[in-house]
This record gives structure tokens, C-alpha cells and sequence, in this order.
């Protein structure tokens, strides 16, 4: 307190800010669930989700250790494993700060998946052009910049949609995903589609020199670095920079930023830009770190794992990697199942989806209880 | 007491037949505790039969506590309540309403897409399981000629003025069978007029046997209205149960406040210091949204060194006055200038920089952003009153203390989040910036909203001392003795029009009134 004593009331204290702390004394199990460390009841709720799962495994007739040792071994329990799940969870981290980052001025970014198809568009077309003729890092550098702009633009006509229009953002995002697709699947049917590819629709694979190669005998590439580096840009950009403050007024409340008279229009769209420009790189990322071509299907629907990520970590940009690093686990972990089980692997995303909504339960049923 | 010969026999009626001796209510050594707040601590008072007790208080006394404990809101953790003779265990409002104790709360709360009958219907569930309308309505008639209740049964609510929803309140709660009614700061939305007419209502009642407590903070109505008094203190009781008469009003302040406190006015009011209006506006007009009644065709001019008071009910266009005179929203039509530059077209920021700052109305719409805290909000106002957005927390800290320090309002920790502060912090957090640098014009929303008796007037001393600086100051008020004290001139709104401009010196209550519900023509 005594930091703030110049601060403080000289005479009595207000009274009434006292008033809207409601605390019950009397012991009830309500009571000690509401006061129980906010950690321990998460990682509860995660042991809760894992059980249910089990159970659903259960209930499709195989056994829940079985299915569980399975995921963990085409996970997390060898180093190629790892790595695996490392460089997926590079897209994904990517389109999910790229959730991040409007949410901080309140919108709702659902459109990451269509960013991350425009961004590795993007750099299909420019890679193609001239990747064989320029020198890697050249190559690299010009990818990166098509693939952000494009992810800036696909995700900026949302925001221009929304501030002029009123369209909401959460709709058309979603909307634009599909157009995205539509416009790769036309590509690699017709204009770009692969002479040598034995009838398959996909795009020229990179070339050799444009491919981002491997580190120290990795599998992991500089993609992994990047987006680490751009983690705690990006956590920098809105936790510390004035541009992320006045997003957080405008998130915050947008009457108030706007009697403030700050520019809310700019912040919005320049919120929208900034994270699509991150889903467009990650999308430019996943092309030339892992497949090095369009193929249909490239993102994996990575782009909604990243809107649940980005969720889960309450758009804090280093919970947001964590997430995106458990959900690309669990999303590899489905390959085990596949091969060992007769389950289909998309069962996995019964565990996702409860894990997303672990905590969601958690606070409200604490508010329940403190009620 | 009861003229029981002359009116017939209805349910009130019989329980009117009470002698007025006996107590209706009993409420004995009520304790709540919050944490480690005494909200309330042994507090006692008694209510007869046809009698009017006023509950005094100041804000956070602990009076709105006492009132949900004996409505069922909130459970007492001792004492006791004993009503007609019976001590009662309150455990719901729907006991409280069971039981005859009807509450009419400050904020009204009725359905306004439903009829009056309607919502009189939902709230008694008169008629059982299928609504008889003409049942109802007759019932509604009856009540409304009997106290003087003027309203009709198949109005919709949403239509009606905020007196009109306050007598539909009070006729639900009388025909769900109240005997005891509690009336949470009745007049804090009423017009003069209005606040006649329920008096003469409330005193129908009480002729009639039912028991009112009244909770207020105005001597005025005290005066007005109560037989005995009960005040309220930090949640302690300072007066029990006191004849209205036996007692001045400079004693009832001493005990609500603890201390006397000399009610600051402004002194020199009417001697304008310079001829000069600082402050202009020129046919400003503004189409109605939603609610409020828009603007049409409002001009003023408030001179540097001059409060000029806009009076009015609540709705009448103050908002949108406020707004337009803070570039919050612009005009359809007209100007606004601050000396001599033409304002109009321009945002928040520009009226900001050009000196003309204000008071919000509704902060919790239009100031407090979840989430941060009281220093980010200094920061954010700083921020946007400069030229280049640059938000610096820690120099915005420092010059917070210093401001505080000089402006004397008592502030929340600096690291609080305000939207976790109550009303009356996040209120002085805004005066504080306001008045923290002189500036050409103040626009000011109900500055004392929420505040405690003290602040209240070291607030009113912050007005004074911005006009003797030469600040144009613009004070919307609905409280007319505050207009009155620190007005220079008083311009009075009504359907969005200006329908007087008064000297403060040369007017009262009665003329501002009498304005204030002039209908538009």
C-alpha cells in the first residue's frame, strides 16, 4: 500500500468501494471450491477431459490406455515425433496470434485458416516464379513478404467490411475462408497445376533452393525460429507498445475509446492487417518449411486449431504458442490412432474441443458458486 | 387514522384498522458484514400504522443494505424483524411481498413493451391462472382514484414519463396487498411538480394506514413528508426513531455527515466578470435516437468566469447537449464555438486540444474501459488530449499524485482497476482529471452523482474555483438546489428546446419547475 499513500484517501476511506466485495464467512463446499487455487482446478478439469475422452474411446470399443499410449508415441515420446509436432505447431501459432491480435481490440478473427491458404498462395506463385533463378535467402525473404501481404489483405477486407459496412467480422472471416479455398482449388486444377504430377491437382513443388532446409540435422527449420521471435514481437506489440494500448482501449470499450477520440476505425482495420499478415507468413512458413507445394487440404484446417489455441491462451501471445504446441501434439497424436486402432483419427478432436472447453466450464461454474 | 366510514371495505382497509400505536414493522439490532465492512451494525428502527419514517443517510451508509435485508434481498447475520406482532424469518422478496412489504425500488422496474394492466397483472398475479383484463383494470381504477394515482390501465408503459412508471409501480405494489411500503429515493427522478403530487399520494396513503419508510438524503423531503427519522452512518445508527420536529436541520446534517459542513455556493453568482461568451451555441439541432427527445435548435452562450445551469427532467435532451458540446457526436445542424473558433465539424480530440473538456454522464458507457486501471485511464486521458497518441503510464502515475494532491478529491490506489471501483471512486477518479489544468470550457454531467456529502461539496468548490480561473462551465444538473446555488444564469431544457433562460439570483424551485414541464408547442 505505502507506494500508493499519495494516493490515498486522507480522510475516511470511501465507504462504498468496500460494499462490492461480498464475501461469505460460513464454511460451504462452494466456498472452499471458490477459494482452491485457480491452477490445480485447471489442470483438474484437463485430467477431466482426458478421462472423458477415454471414455469415448471406450464406448467405440477400444481400449483407453491402448489409444492413449498410442498418441502419446506418435507424439511426444520420440525426438522425430517432436520435432513433427514442433514444426506443424509453426502455422498454428502463427494463425492463432494472428487471432490474438484482433481480439485484443475486441474482434473476432474466425478467418485464419483462409489467411494461411492466401499466405502460402502467395508464396507458391512467387516461389515458383523465381525461386530457381534467385538464391535461397533471396527467395525466402520475397516468399515472406508475398505471403504476409496476402494474409494482410485477405484478413484487412474483413475490417474494411466491418468499420464501413458494420459487417461482422466473425462471419465474414469465416466466409473468406471458404473463398480462399476456392481460389487454391482453381489454381492447382488449372492455371498451376503440376504437368509432371501423375494426374494429382497440385502445384510445382518449390525448388530445391527455395525449400527452407533443415537445422543441425533437424527436422525443425527457421520457420520454428521465426515464429518464436515473432511470439514475443507480437507480445511486445499489444502488451507494451502504444498502438496495442489503444487496441486495448477500443477492446475494452469502444464508446469510451471513442469519446476519447482515438482513431477506432485505423485500430480495428490496422488489427485486422497485422494479424493476417502473421497467418499469411505462417501459411508461406508451412509451404516452404514442410510441403512445398499446393496441395488440396495443405493447412489441415490448422487455421481453426489456431482460433481454439488463441482461445485457450486468452490471446496472451506465449500462452498462445504453449496451446498451439499441445494442439499440434494432440493433432499428430491422431496418426497413432489411425494406424493401431480402427478408430478414425479425427476422434482426436473430441479431445480438443474438450480441452477448449475445460476451462470455459471452470469459470462458470465459479461464478455460479460465488453467486 | 382511518376514516373507515367513508370509503369501503377493502383489504387494506382492514389492516388499517391497526391501532396506530402498536408497531407495523419492528426491525431489532440488524447486523450484516460484508468482509470486513459492517454494512450494518445494531441498527433498529420501528414503523407505525400510518405513519411516514424517513431513513436518512448518506451514500454507502448502509440504508439500501437494511432495505434489501428487509425485502428478502440479503439475509441479515442477527437481529430480528417482527411484523404485526409476528417475528418473521424474510428469506425471499417473494416472502417480503407474501407477507404485505412492498418496495419501490430507484431504478423502476417495469416491462416497458407491456400495458400498465400487464405489468400490474405479472407482478400480483391478480385473476389467477387465466389475465381478466376488465377485472384488472377496474382494480387499477379504483387504486388510481383512491390515492390519487392518475394513470391509464392500457397505456403501454414504455410511452410513459418517469412519474407516470414510479405511480404504476406504486399501484402494483399496493394491489399485490402492501401494507408496508418502502420507497427507495423517490424524487431523484422527479420533477418539483411531480415530487408535490407524490407527496400528497404518500400522504393518501397514510391516511389510509399504510406504513412508508422514505429513504432519502434530502432535509427537504424530510421536512416535507416524515413523521419520525432514523439516520444512517458508516452502517452505524446515529438517531432512532426522532420526531421529524424535534429535531433542526443542521443537526440532521451533523448526524449524517458527522461533521457540519458548510454548503459551499457560489457567492458572486450573476456578476459576470467579462461581457465576453466564450462559449457558443448557435441552433444546435440533433434528430432523436432511440431514447432522449434529440435537439432543436438549442443556442446559448456562456461567458469566460460563468456557470450557466441547464435544468431539466431526465431525457429532455441533456445528453445530446452534453454530447454535441464535446464533439462526441456531431450536430445535424448548427455551431458550436469556443472563442470564437467554429468547433463543429470536428471529433473529440480537436475539442479536446482546443480546451473544452467535460464530464461524462454515464461512465460506465462512456469513460471506464474494463480492464484497465486507474492510472492507464489517467494515461489514456493525457494521451488524448495531446497531439501525438503516447501512452506513459509511470509519468501518467506521477502526475496523477501530483493532481490529486493539488485537487484534494480522495482517489483509489492508482494500480485498481476502475471498473472494480464503486460509483462514487470512479466519479472522483473523472472530476480529478477534469479539473486537473484550467481549461476555456467544462462541460459537466450530474458531477455529484454517487458522491458522499463531502466530496459532494468539495466538488461544488472545484466549479467555483474553475470559473473564478475563467473557465466557461456548462452544469447539467437534475438537482435543482444545486443548479440554484451555483448557477450564474439557469437555462432550462424541455422536449430539446430551451424553454427559459432565468438569472439564478432572480428565480426558484417553483419557475424552473413550471419550465421544466412546459410542453413542447
Amino acid at each position: 500500500m505505502s507506494i500508493f499513500s499519495p494516493l490515498a484517501p486522507k480522510q475516511d476511506p470511501p465507504l462504498d468501494d468496500l460494499v462490492n466485495h461480498e464475501v461469505e464467512k460460513k464454511f460451504s463446499w462452494s466456498n472452499l471450491y471458490r477459494s482452491s487455487n485457480m491452477t490445480f482446478l485447471l489442470i483438474l478439469t484437463y485430467i477431466g477431459s482426458f478421462f472423458l475422452f477415454g471414455l469415448v474411446a471406450l464406448a467405440r470399443g477400444a481400449n483407453p490406455f491402448g489409444v492413449f499410449g498410442a498418441m502419446l508415441q506418435s507424439s511426444v515420446l520420440n525426438v522425430g515425433s517432436i520435432e513433427q509436432v514442433i514444426l506443424r505447431a509453426v502455422p498454428i501459432s502463427l494463425a492463432a496470434l494472428a487471432v490474438a491480435v484482433p481480439a485484443r481490440a475486441g474482434l473476432v478473427n474466425v478467418g485464419g485458416e483462409g489467411q494461411l491458404i492466401m499466405g502460402a498462395v502467395a508464396a507458391t506463385g512467387i516461389g515458383v516464379a523465381i525461386g530457381a533463378s534467385v538464391p535461397g535467402p533471396i527467395a525466402w525473404v520475397a516468399m515472406a513478404v508475398a505471403g504476409a501481404i496476402a494474409g494482410a489483405i485477405w484478413a484487412g477486407i474483413s475490417g474494411v467490411l466491418r468499420t464501413k459496412m458494420g459487417a461482422n467480422e466473425a462471419v465474414t472471416t469465416l466466409l473468406m475462408n471458404f473463398v480462399a479455398n476456392d481460389v487454391m482449388l482453381y489454381l492447382i486444377y488449372q492455371p498451376w497445376r503440376d504437368k509432371f504430377s501423375s494426374g494429382q491437382p497440385q502445384s510445382q513443388p518449390l525448388a530445391q533452393s527455395a525449400q527452407l532446409p533443415a537445422l543441425f540435422g533437424s527436422q525443425l527449420n527457421l520457420g520454428v525460429v521465426i515464429a518464436l521471435v515473432l511470439a514475443v514481437v507480437t507480445w511486445y506489440l499489444i502488451r507494451k507498445s502504444h498502438w496495442g494500448f489503444a487496441l486495448r482501449v477500443v477492446g475494452g470499450n469502444q464508446e469510451a475509446a471513442r469519446r476519447a477520440g482515438l482513431p477506432i476505425n485505423k485500430l480495428l482495420i490496422s488489427s485486422m492487417l497485422v494479424g493476417g499478415s502473421l497467418a499469411g507468413l505462417g501459411g508461406m512458413l508451412n509451404l516452404a518449411g514442410l510441403e512445398y507445394q499446393l496441395v488440396p487440404g495443405i493447412t489441415a484446417s490448422f487455421g481453426y486449431v489456431a482460433f481454439l489455441a488463441s482461445w485457450l491462451g486468452r490471446h496472451d501471445p506465449i500462452k498462445v504458442v504453449v496451446a498451439s504446441l499441445v494442439f499440434s501434439a494432440i493433432a499428430l497424436s491422431g496418426n497413432g490412432i489411425q494406424l493401431g486402432f480402427g478408430l478414425d483419427g479425427s476422434i482426436v478432436d473430441v479431445l480438443l474441443a474438450l480441452i477448449v472447453m475445460a476451462p470455459l466450464f471452470l469459470s462458470k461454474t465459479r461464478k455460479a458458486a460465488a453467486k | 387514522m382511518v376514516d373507515s366510514a367513508e370509503i369501503d371495505l377493502t383489504r387494506l382497509e382492514q389492516d388499517a384498522k391497526l391501532d396506530s400505536t402498536k408497531n407495523l414493522l419492528e426491525v431489532f439490532k440488524i447486523c450484516k458484514t460484508f468482509g470486513t465492512l459492517r454494512a450494518n451494525h445494531d441498527v433498529s428502527f420501528t414503523l407505525k400504522a400510518g405513519e411516514v419514517h424517513a431513513l436518512l443517510g448518506e451514500n454507502g451508509a448502509g440504508k439500501s443494505t437494511l432495505m434489501k435485508i428487509l425485502y428478502g434481498i440479503q439475509k441479515a447475520d442477527s437481529g430480528s424483524i417482527t411484523f404485526m406482532g409476528k417475528v418473521v424469518n424474510i428469506d425471499s422478496p417473494a416472502i417480503a411481498r407474501n407477507l404485505g412489504l412492498g418496495m419501490v425500488f430507484q431504478d423502476l422496474r417495469l416491462i416497458p413493451a407491456l400495458t400498465v394492466w400487464e405489468n400490474v397483472a405479472l407482478h400480483t398475479k391478480l385473476g389467477g391462472k387465466i389475465l381478466r383484463k376488465n377485472n384488472i383494470c377496474e382494480l387499477i381504477d379504483q387504486a388510481s382514484q383512491r390515492y390519487g394515482l392518475a394513470v391509464d390501465p392500457n397505456a403501454k408503459v414504455g410511452d410513459l414519463s418517469i412519474g407516470e412508471w414510479q405511480r404504476v409501480e406504486l399501484i402494483k405494489v399496493l394491489l399485490a396487498g402492501a401494507k408496508v411500503l418502502i420507497l427507495d429515493e423517490p424524487t431523484s427522478v422527479l420533477a418539483p411538480q411531480e415530487v408535490d403530487a407524490l407527496f400528497d399520494i404518500i400522504r393518501r396513503l397514510k391516511n389510509d394506514g399504510v406504513g412508508i419508510v422514505i429513504i432519502t438524503h434530502k432535509l427537504r423531503e424530510v421536512r416535507a413528508i416524515a413523521d419520525r427519522v432514523s439516520v444512517l452512518r458508516g452502517g452505524k445508527q446515529i438517531l432512532c426513531d426522532l420526531p421529524a420536529q424535534d429535531i433542526t436541520n443542521d443537526d440532521l446534517v451533523k448526524a449524517m455527515v458527522g461533521e457540519f459542513v458548510n454548503p459551499i455556493t457560489n457567492s458572486d453568482r450573476g456578476s459576470g466578470s467579462s461581457s465576453q461568451s466564450t462559449l457558443v451555441a448557435l441552433d444546435l439541432t440533433l434528430r432523436a435516437h432511440g431514447e432522449g427527445t434529440g435537439l432543436k435548435g438549442v443556442d446559448f452562450d456562456v461567458k469566460s468566469g460563468e456557470i450557466l445551469g441547464i435544468a431539466g427532467i431526465a431525457g429532455n435532451g441533456q445528453r445530446e447537449l452534453a454530447d454535441l458540446l464535446t464533439g462526441a457526436r456531431m450536430a445535424d445542424r448548427g455551431d458550436i464555438e469556443l472563442k470564437g473558433q467554429r468547433l463543429t465539424v470536428a471529433g473529440p480530440k480537436h475539442y479536446r486540444m482546443a480546451g473544452m473538456l467535460g464530464v461524462v454522464a454515464d461512465p460506465i458507457r462512456e469513460f471506464v474501459v474494463p480492464g484497465l486501471t486507474v492510472a492507464e485511464h489517467a494515461a489514456l486521458w493525457l494521451a488524448t488530449s495531446s497531439k501525438k497518441l503516447r501512452f506513459d503510464i509511470g509519468s501518467a502515475t506521477k502526475w496523477l499524485h501530483q493532481v490529486a494532491d493539488r485537487i484534494g478529491l480522495p482517489l483509489a490506489p492508482s494500480s485498481k482497476r476502475l471498473d472494480q471501483l464503486s460509483g462514487g471512486n470512479i466519479q472522483r477518479v473523472i472530476l480529478t482529471l477534469a479539473f486537473a489544468d484550467p481549461s476555456q470550457g467544462l462541460v459537466v454531467s450530474y458531477p455529484t452523482r454517487g458522491l458522499d456529502v463531502r466530496t459532494a461539496e468539495m466538488t461544488h468548490g472545484l466549479l467555483i474555483d474553475a470559473r473564478k480561473q475563467g473557465t466557461a462551465v456548462v452544469l447539467i444538473s437534475e438537482d435543482i438546489d444545486e443548479l440554484l446555488s451555483l448557477s450564474d444564469r439557469i437555462a432550462v431544457i424541455s422536449h430539446g428546446r430551451i424553454s427559459g433562460l432565468l438569472e439564478a439570483k432572480n428565480t426558484d424551485r417553483l419557475e424552473i419547475g413550471r419550465l421544466m414541464t412546459q410542453e413542447a408547442s
